[in-house]
């Protein structure tokens, strides 16, 4: 649940994503998440959660709940 | 965009109307060094102008040239929706780039870890990131660069554009520069080198360029982008010209990596260059927007060589004393008020010039803006290292 709530309110506030548009389903490539945008994403919930995403591996193919399930992995560990 | 006003209308209100500059101030992270203030542009609501999404991809002073970029654009009546974008270009100048983006996350590495240093800094900070956010903002597909010659890049920028439209391979050229360094690092160098006022107890006269009491320049943000166009190109589209470019020139001091040439050959022969490339004698300049910095050797050395070159009769001035020097920005911002000047023949005044230099061999404008009437005015910008660069401007 934190992490879900971290990643969308990151991602509306420091990605300009529309809130209406983040949902588990939605890929984050739709998102205009690119590489450069995932790998600064990583960091702010890294910072924010103060957990290690460094393993985890990011594409914008993901959908926004295959992020969330990959950060409560390592939020749970 | 300045910190004398947001916008090219407040900008020229500004530096032709107030007698003071408004927008330099101390900077708390400056405080212990021997220069503690600078000009910033303060107020400026860039999320609200570019949105989130938009203003993560830009360093500040990319996102200055974006936003002085659309207003010269809509400015120039251009239709981004019809005009052909692969004959499009961007030039766009920068001393310093992301530095202070650097600066900070340098800081971070020191003191967290390599993990922990933003992606973004090195595709952002870079010089050339000004022109491509231009590029991305406006849909610009023509050729693209940025220029880095120090404090002329943006003068530089604007006559590479120049030369780009003369050879044909663009219609329109949006060009100029752009600058935001508040960087405790650049700040403690620029100190180290005695280059900048250290006039703490009243920063709004520390910059007075050709005044006796000068003691080094002020560091300001800024830009100043244009709109350049083919002849033809504007005339087919009807457009209001507001000044041309006629001639520019360019050379190298090859001296020192600071100090200008003592004799101002290297100014000297940008200046004879752009002129001869307009085709206009020296007797016809009737303004010259100058470099002037305030630094005690940049004043005397370039207002010589102009003295040398076009004799004691142009209205000569430097607007930094209202705007801070905006380094590579500055070319591109005192181009814009040049031709405002050639437009409204109005001299602006160099602000805080209380007791001229004795030796400064040309008229400088001072106390009030002047009316004039000339059809020819000179920008010119020196820069360190030795780059230096002249634009002859005519009315439109």
């Amino acid at each position: 649940m934190i992490a879900a709530e971290v990643v969308s309110a990151l991602l509306v506030q420091r990605f300009g994503a529309d809130p209406a548009d983040v949902t588990t389903e939605t890929p984050l490539r739709k998102l205009r998440m690119d590489s450069l945008a995932l790998e600064e994403l990583r960091l702010l919930i890294e910072d924010r959660l103060d957990i290690d995403l460094e393993e985890v591996a990011l594409t914008s193919r993901d959908t926004v709940g295959q992020l969330v399930s990959a950060v409560d992995g390592k939020v749970a560990a | 965009m300045t910190a004398a006003g947001v916008g090219a209308k407040a900008t020229w209100h500004s530096v032709t109307q107030d007698s003071a500059p408004s927008g330099v101030r101390p900077q708390a992270e400056l405080a212990d060094l021997p220069c503690d203030f600078m000009y910033t542009i303060d107020g400026l609501d860039t999320t609200a102008i570019l949105g989130i999404a938009a203003q993560r991809l830009m360093d500040r002073f990319a996102q200055l040239a974006v936003i002085a970029a659309r207003e010269a654009v809509a400015d120039a009546g251009l239709d981004q929706n019809t005009w052909d974008s692969s004959r499009v270009a961007v030039v766009i100048g920068s001393a310093h780039g992301g530095l202070p983006f650097y600066d900070q996350q340098h800081v971070l590495m020191s003191g967290r870890g390599a993990r922990r240093v933003s992606p973004k800094l090195a595709p952002l900070a870079v010089v050339n990131s000004a022109a491509s956010s231009v590029c991305m903002d406006l849909g610009a597909h023509g050729p693209s660069l940025g220029v880095a010659t120090a404090c002329s890049s943006g003068t530089v920028a604007l006559g590479t554009a120049h030369q780009l439209l003369r050879a044909g391979v663009c219609d329109i050229a949006i060009a100029g520069g752009a600058e935001s360094v508040c960087s405790r690092l650049l700040v403690a160098s620029a100190c180290q080198m005695k280059a900048v006022s250290t006039r703490r107890e009243d920063p709004a006269a520390a910059c007075r360029p050709f005044d006796v009491a000068r003691d080094g320049f002020v560091i300001g943000e800024g830009a100043g982008i244009l709109v350049l166009e083919r002849p033809e190109h504007a005339r087919a589209r009807g457009a209001a010209v507001r000044a041309q470019v006629s001639g520019y020139g360019a050379s190298s001091d090859a001296y020192a990596a600071v100090a200008p040439d003592p004799d101002g050959k290297g100014i000297e022969r940008a200046l004879r260059t752009a002129l001869a490339d307009a085709d206009i004698a020296a007797g016809d300049v009737g303004h010259v927007n100058a470099h002037g910095t305030s630094t005690v050797i940049n004043d005397l050395i370039e207002a010589t060589a102009l003295g040398r070159v076009l004799g004691d009769h142009p209205l000569v001035t430097s607007t930094k004393a209202m705007t801070g020097h905006t380094l590579g920005a500055a070319g591109g911002i005192e181009t814009a008020l040049t031709v405002l000047a050639l437009e409204e023949q109005l001299v602006p005044p160099t602000v805080n010039l209380d007791v001229p230099d004795p030796e400064i061999p040309v008229e400088i404008v001072r106390r009030e803006a002047r009316p004039a009437t000339f059809d020819c005015a000179v920008k010119t910008s020196l820069g360190f290292g030795g780059h230096n660069a002249a634009l002859v401007l005519t009315r439109g």
